[in-house]
């Protein structure tokens, strides 16, 4: 199955046929890349939006990505950014707050239709967006993506050491605040 | 964290149904798009400052060429209106005044020597002139 195929046999493609290659990069990666996204923007249409840009930018610099990281990586590294772009863009906008996960999408015009949690992952939600950022950025590609820090280092520019604190930190956040809620 | 773990085993955010065959697609078909897109106007920027150089040389070429046609047609001999010598010495010359002419053109001194008068000639001028004859008789 293309899906299967490892990042050094998409590199190879991708010096042969760079459209049969980027069609791979695409079918392999849109899905991991679109929840990433997705926990960082919450709404279905800002992902949307976010997810084709990125592959957007990807394709235009395509022949610019050498092997210095890995595919995964680099894609991750768009994706974060774009991501980031429409949550600052929206900050400037809106008046409304990402602090409370319920009244954010209730106020937003896709309102409940792409959220279907219960009181409890509501709360968990609710606990994530409290944390600044990059540290919410962290603590999502640790926890739901299980990302090795090494990556995560390449990804987010950014040591392993820092990382490794920046993680346990929001951990302990998340729980006082669960249990405090 | 094992209550994260229990918590996180479902996904609380839903998507369109075939959400990513149509998302796939679309950006498929939007970067392949967009490089062609992308060629084009790649190949026109590269050709941009060579066009203008080519329409700049085109355009004196242009200018030279009129200006030059303007200029040596006001010298053009065939430009001018013929006329004729009769034309010419009927308008012209009855607008000249005689004395200037002969002022301009100098007295013309004629070689006495060669020339020789009857009496009948001298007479002829005398009465042309109203000199009374007789009066000359007398005076001899």
């Amino acid at each position: 199955m293309e899906n299967s195929k490892p990042d050094k046999s998409i590199l190879e493609l991708l010096e042969t046929d760079v459209n049969k290659g980027f069609r791979i990069i695409v079918e392999k990666y849109s899905s991991k890349l679109y929840w990433h996204i997705r926990r960082l923007v919450i709404l279905h249409e800002d992902a949307d939006d976010a997810l084709q840009n990125t592959f957007i930018n990807a394709w235009k610099n395509i022949k610019k990505f050498r092997n210095e990281s890995s595919m995964y990586t680099w894609l991750y590294a768009i994706a974060t950014n774009e991501s980031l772009a429409i949550i600052n863009k929206r900050t400037r906008n809106s008046a409304v707050s990402l602090d409370d996960l319920g009244s954010f999408i209730a106020n937003s015009h896709e309102g409940s239709t792409w959220f279907d949690g219960d009181e409890v992952q509501t709360k968990l939600q609710n606990a994530i967006l409290q944390l600044p950022d990059k540290q919410r950025i962290v603590f999502n590609l640790k926890y739901f993506d299980d990302m090795p820090y090494e990556e995560m280092s390449k990804v987010l520019d950014t040591s392993v050491g820092a990382l490794k604190a920046s993680y346990h930190h929001a951990v302990k956040k998340i729980e006082n605040i669960i249990s405090n809620g | 964290m094992k209550q994260f773990k229990e918590i996180s085993d479902k996904n609380p955010f839903k998507i369109p149904e075939n959400y990513f065959e149509v998302v796939n697609r679309k950006i498929i078909a939007s970067t392949m798009g967009f490089s062609s897109e992308q060629e084009k106007t790649g190949l026109y920027r590269k050709l941009r400052p060579y066009l203008a150089v080519a329409a700049s040389v085109i355009v004196l070429i242009i200018l030279s060429y009129t200006a030059i046609h303007i200029f040596s047609s006001g010298y053009d001999k065939s430009a001018l209106p013929e006329i004729t010598l009769n034309e010419f010495s009927d308008k012209y010359l009855n607008d000249i005044d005689n004395l200037t002419l002969e002022e301009n053109a100098g007295i013309i001194e004629p070689d006495m020597a060669h020339i020789e008068f009857s009496s009948s000639d001298i007479i002829d001028y005398l009465v042309l002139e109203n000199i009374d004859v007789n009066e000359i008789y007398e005076r001899l």
